[in-house]
């Protein structure tokens, strides 16, 4: 896959992932959700993954005698 | 706790502190680059660290515990984003780094004026800069002063405090530039972190029996405090009028993203940035879960911002984790403000008097810029005295005004039809939205000043650049060295 390709794909599944992060702690279905597992766990979740992902984007990342 | 025990801590604390900065001091070489950007030769941990200190000011174990205290889980969500606005840095970190070594810029200011060819560019974007962040610095002191303040039961008077704080900020930054706040960064960063931990394992188990009976606890007494918009404060609006400012943060703050020009290569800045994310993870979820004990234990505080220092005078804290805490916050205080006045000393040494000086060459550049280290320290020091709410307002709008340069950053590396005056309009009336807005307090339509600022910034930007001439060589240029070196390396 191209370089530009690759790189609107990840945009597209950044913009996803900070929209759900912003609209689904405020949907009825965790609005209500007075428990441990309601917005905390889903926002850790949503911090753990945007960390893999960009562990993931990084790995390309290198020292210039490694090239 | 005896005004003694304080000064004695923080007098240790200080001479430690002094000893990492000399040596580091003994390592400078000469020049500009040197002083100001340790030559662009950072080790990723050490990157890591003072990235993670410059960021994380006081506001966490304060102002974000307070958040919480009144508004519940919703500023969890908030400060989460905010972290993930790193996504940002997988985008401009390789470009900033690039073009930075490339073109020997020193400041982010200095690289979008000699992207939009135009000094002005880079001078006025320096001022705005030094407008909002002079007071958001002042604002880590007035922390400090009170904290000492606080704690001591007004034995430490308030501008002791703020001097103590000051006064070992300009000590480090003078001892031997960014190597010498990089190394005492992460001697802080270190101490913010540890301390951090230590002190909630502390009030979790003495206070709730662990953390599962603090969470059992809140769903019995708070449960709204575990939802949004819970008890009210984190409404839609106000949650992304948050949010938005700053999840830009990571490259709209110049003292962050001249960190984007200082690792020694690619590999050492993955380090910075993995670093700093998990560093963030875990120092937000400290912060928030301060924010939910003091809601617990202290319910009825008449102001949020004091949870912390309340929750450090009840017994289940010990003295000395007490004592430990107020270092911790101190120092993600002191951290903040040291680099802060470093990048805006630099700015003004590059983008301001480099460019209305005639006789300007390195050594009065870099006298310049080392002049400048106490003159703004003692200039945040005295907004500090001032105690007003103005400075409170200009810290407040410093995310929504700093939120303004991102259409241009964005612009220099994505958009070759940008113009110098199409930033020079977005910088300067979306400055002045966000600040007459906070200051106003209006809300059109309900949303928040940086979300104004922000689209006034995008909306001018595009539409000044259509009307105006694009330096079109500088940018053919300078995006194609960048798109043959990215796609050298594999980079997106």
């Amino acid at each position: 896959m191209s370089l530009e390709r690759q790189r609107i794909l990840w945009v597209v599944l950044f913009c996803l992932m900070i929209l759900t992060a912003i609209i689904v702690p405020f949907t009825p279905l965790m609005r209500d959700l007075t428990k441990f597992y309601g917005a905390f766990l889903f926002w850790s979740i949503f911090g753990l993954v945007v960390i893999v992902c960009l562990g993931f984007i990084t790995a390309k990342w290198r020292d210039d005698d490694e090239r | 706790m005896s005004a003694n025990t304080i000064y004695l801590a923080l007098f240790l604390y200080f001479i430690i502190g002094s000893i990492v900065a000399r040596r580091a001091g003994k390592k400078l070489g000469g020049g500009v680059n040197e002083f100001f950007l340790a030559s662009r030769s950072l080790g990723g941990i050490v990157a890591a660290l003072t990235y993670s200190a410059t960021t994380y000011s006081a506001f966490m174990l304060v102002g974000l515990a307070g958040l919480t205290y009144i508004g519940g889980v919703g500023a969890f969500g908030f400060e989460l984003i905010y972290l993930s606005g790193l996504i940002l840095v997988a985008f401009f970190g390789p470009r900033f780094w690039l073009v930075g070594k490339r073109y020997n810029y020193l400041t982010p200011t200095e690289m979008l004026g000699d992207r939009y060819q135009s000094k002005a560019v880079a001078a006025i974007s320096a001022v705005a800069a030094v407008i909002f962040l002079i007071p958001y610095s002042a604002v880590q002191l007035i922390g400090i002063g009170a904290l000492l303040e606080g704690i001591s039961g007004g034995a430490i008077p308030y501008m002791v405090g703020v001097g103590i704080a000051a006064f070992i900020a300009v000590y480090w930054t003078w001892s031997g530039g960014l190597k010498a706040v990089a190394w005492t960064d992460s001697l802080q960063a270190a101490v913010m972190l540890t301390v951090a931990i230590t002190s909630i394992i502390f009030i979790a188990y003495r206070g709730f029996g662990g953390f599962g009976g603090m969470f059992t606890q809140l769903e019995a007494q708070y449960p709204t405090w575990l939802t949004v918009p819970g008890p009210g404060f984190f409404n839609v609006k106000a949650f992304i009028g948050l949010t938005l400012p700053w999840f830009f943060f990571s490259i709209s703050n110049p003292q962050v993203s001249q960190r984007l020009f200082m690792p020694r290569s690619l590999g050492q800045m993955r380090i910075m940035v993995m670093g700093f994310l998990v560093f963030g993870f875990i120092y937000t979820i400290v912060s928030v879960l301060w924010g939910f004990s003091a809601r617990l234990l202290l319910p009825d505080l008449a102001l949020a911002d004091s949870a912390t220092p309340a929750l450090l005078g009840l017994s289940i804290v010990p003295a000395s984790i007490a004592l430990l805490v107020m270092l911790g916050i101190s120092a993600a205080a002191i951290s903040t403000v040291n680099s802060i006045v470093l990048t805006l000393s630099s700015m003004v040494c590059r983008d301001v008097f480099k460019n209305v000086s005639t006789g300007a060459n390195e050594d009065r550049e870099l006298l310049v810029g080392k002049i400048f280290v106490p003159l703004f320290t003692l200039l945040i020091v005295f907004f500090a005295t001032q105690r007003l709410g103005l400075i409170a307002s200009l810290s407040v709008a410093s995310s929504a005004g700093l939120l303004v340069m991102v259409p241009a950053l964005i612009g220099s590396f994505f958009w070759k039809r940008g113009t110098a005056a199409a930033v020079l309009a977005s910088i300067i009336i979306g400055g002045l939205v966000a600040t007459i807005l906070q200051f106003s307090g209006l809300r059109p339509l309900g949303l928040w000043p940086g979300v104004w600022s922000g689209l006034v910034a995008v909306v001018l930007f595009i539409v000044v650049s259509l009307f105006t001439k694009a330096p079109e060589q500088k940018a053919a240029e300078f995006l194609g060295y960048l798109k043959e070196e990215l796609s050298g390396r594999k980079v997106i």
